[in-house]
């Protein structure tokens, strides 16, 4: 008897060593934008100054369950907000196992759906989890209450209209801007150049860009990157995908303008953090 | 032995060996072409190519068909399958023939509809949602496959590893594991409460952890020969444990047949057989501590050659990677079959034991991952029967001579 006692006793202890030593590690005041590498798709895990968890998108299978787990102390199961940039398999599939096994607290998306399978399986499990969307549109704002701002920038009342047709689920892309302090990060979805540059005018000091659309011929013009200017892009995709992303086009475009580029085919994930007054990149 | 004893044995050996040959002489006849449907248990790892993979599955007791699917089919050791296509009939140069199956149908998991077992699927089904909504997915999907045998929910990449490293038994809830548990739960209880009433309570937990195993056949069979032997064992003399055990193998293998080349079967003998014996020989080295780990060990010993025939030719690290592993499989199944019961009763401190478990989880994964790194360069092919045999009748002479003594 004595001898069990003796090893729950010793199992114990160690798992008091890792909750303290994942407290520490993965507990700061910072902000942490996390473009995890999930293949052909977006996922991006966000821990906010004060620690709330937000997934944007869930990538096309379920590696973003590792990066989550990597990222995530393993008592916290909570994840407070879910946002889904638009309904294509790759930003969607790997949101069905994150709400099976997460707690998930609220629930943003585009107001827009899709027929395929993964997307009926998407809402069964968002049923199951107990959740009803909330549709952001331009001018919506998410304030995290810890210096965390987001600002969503599409699609706006009447873009629903202009892209009703199945085929532009692209087109209708939550995008929204990431406020930090001084810090900003654009975050695009899939929206194509036709939307792209229709939001840039009004932006400025964009320090971070989520590459639209993993880098695809038709995600930025010239015109978008001069006005925007970020000092660090991020491209979001799989090794030797079948699109051909990123386009050679896009990299020319950001080597144009000398804008360091990070992709998740070469570079793995990419951790961004930053305290409000700079951001550096996690080697 | 006293001559009537020899006598009892010469005679069950005599019976069981014509019951063997009328069952292997009896059995159907194939022709070419022949449409044929049934069910088998997957009893070993495909081979992968890179756009089909091939496996060798019990067609019945006595004859193994080749069969030939795509790569996307997911067939794990232990997993029941229907399978049903046309049957082709090779004729090798040896004269010998193979039966082979090209893309037959296949029905992974399959299950007989059975209403009693749709509340032990049901069961089953709470606690891997309780499991996998706690736990991350690499520690819940293994945490369910030690337990359980569970395996749909492990991440591809970590299972490729298991088979990789050689460990796949581990994850199948083999005949070898419930043994192992049976006799911890055994010993467990007896230390701390009265005979009578520690195998009432062992018996108990065994007869749930066979439920939500879904009462496959190689679990309960391991589990009626753990309940019988560790029962005798606690009672009586150890020289009481081995009749019974040999008893009991001799009436499984007298009513099917077919068990004398199922692994599962082979593995709970031979795992039983050395949890009575072999902690014998390490009576130096024992304390309360080691204990345990010799237990794991004696299991690992009687079951080496068995484990290396089926699994271990994946990976030269089997054998090492076993070693270090093994003895994380009592306690995990004891902290998982808790965890799982009190999903049910009281959620909490089904989550504290899930916690207590991460430790052994995690040692488990690093293990395993550092040696799938180093990949599967170098097979044993061609394991030699002979060496087998050489094996156990060292084994059985070590016994021997230590029991003279």
């Amino acid at each position: 008897m004595k001898k069990y006692i003796i090893y729950l006793s010793l199992s114990l202890f160690f798992i008091l060593g890792i909750f303290l030593y994942q407290g520490f590690s993965l507990r700061d005041a910072n902000l942490h934008l996390v473009v995890c590498d999930v293949g052909q798709g977006d996922a991006i895990y966000i821990k906010t100054p004060s620690g709330k968890d937000v997934l944007v998108d869930g990538g096309g299978n379920d590696k973003v369950l590792d990066c989550l787990t990597k990222h995530m102390p393993f008592w916290d199961r909570t994840i407070e907000l879910m946002i889904l940039t638009h309904p294509d398999a790759d930003h969607i599939t790997g949101l069905v196992p994150v709400l099976q096994r997460y707690s998930v607290l609220h629930f943003v998306t585009s107001k827009t759906s899709k027929e395929t399978g993964i997307y009926k399986k998407f809402i069964q499990a968002l049923r199951e989890e107990g959740l009803t969307p909330k549709y952001a549109f331009l001018n919506d704002k998410i304030d995290f209450g810890d210096g965390l701002i987001s600002d969503v920038l599409w699609p706006s009342p009447d873009a629903l209209d202009e892209f009703k047709s199945p085929a532009r689920v692209n087109e209708l892309s939550v995008i929204q801007v990431l406020a930090f302090g001084k810090f900003k990060a654009l975050l695009t979805g899939d929206a194509q150049v036709k939307v792209q540059d229709r939001i840039v005018g009004s932006l400025s000091g964009i320090d971070v860009l989520k590459v639209p659309h993993h880098g695809s011929k038709t995600g930025m013009s010239d015109y978008y990157l001069n006005k925007l200017r970020p000092s660090l892009a991020v491209i979001s995709v799989g090794k030797s995908n079948r699109y051909g992303h990123p386009t050679s086009f896009s990299l020319d475009l950001l080597s144009k303008y000398a804008i360091k580029t990070l992709r998740t085919d070469r570079d793995g994930e990419v951790e961004i953090i930053s305290d409000g007054k700079s951001y550096w990149i996690k080697e | 032995m006293k001559n009537s004893l020899i006598f009892f044995y010469v005679f069950l050996i005599l019976i069981l060996s014509i019951r063997l040959i009328l069952f292997y002489s009896n059995q159907k006849t194939y022709t070419q072409g022949e449409k044929i449907s049934f069910v088998t248990q997957v009893n070993s790892n495909p081979k992968e190519y890179s756009s089909y993979q091939t496996l060798y599955l019990k067609l019945d007791p006595i004859n193994k068909v080749l069969i030939k699917t795509d790569t996307d089919k997911k067939l794990f050791y232990g997993d029941y399958i229907k399978v049903s296509g046309n049957l082709d009939i090779l004729v090798l140069n040896s004269g010998a023939h193979i039966f082979t199956l090209n893309y037959p149908q296949i029905e992974a998991n399959f299950r007989e509809n059975n209403p009693a077992l749709a509340l032990v699927y049901n069961i089953r089904q709470k606690i891997i949602n309780n499991f996998r909504s706690n736990l991350d997915p690499i520690s819940s999907g293994l945490m369910l496959g030690i337990v359980f045998g569970i395996k749909e929910n492990l991440p591809k990449d970590f299972l490729q590893s298991i088979q990789v490293t050689g460990v796949m038994h581990v994850i199948a809830a083999s005949g070898m594991n419930v043994t192992m548990v049976s006799a911890f739960l055994f010993y467990l209880f007896a230390s701390f409460i009265k005979r009578q009433l520690a195998i009432f309570f062992s018996i108990l937990g065994i007869v749930f952890y066979t439920a939500i195993a879904g009462f496959e056949p190689s679990i309960v069979r391991a589990a009626v020969m753990g309940i019988i032997v560790f029962s005798a064992q606690i009672l009586g003399r150890q020289q009481y444990s081995l009749h019974t055990l040999l008893i009991t193998a001799f009436l499984m293998l007298f009513v099917s047949p077919e068990l004398l080349f199922n692994t599962g079967f082979a593995l709970s003998f031979t795992a039983t057989f050395g949890l009575l014996y072999i902690p014998d020989l390490f009576k130096r080295f024992q304390n309360s501590f080691t204990e345990s780990f010799i237990t794991t060990i004696s299991a690992q010993i009687a079951t080496m050659p068995i484990l290396i025939i089926n699994f271990g030719n994946y990976s030269v690290f089997s054998i090492l990677v076993n070693g270090l592993v093994l003895w994380t499989i009592p306690p995990l199944m004891v902290l998982g079959a808790i965890a799982a019961f009190f999903s049910f009763v009281f959620a909490p401190l089904s989550l504290l034991f899930l916690y207590l478990s991460l430790p052994f989880l995690y040692f488990f994964e690093s293990v395993v991952g550092v040696f799938a790194q180093f990949g599967n360069t170098l097979n044993i092919k061609n394991f030699p029967l002979s060496f087998v045999i050489a094996y156990y009748l060292f084994l059985i002479s070590i016994i021997l001579f230590k029991f003279k003594k």
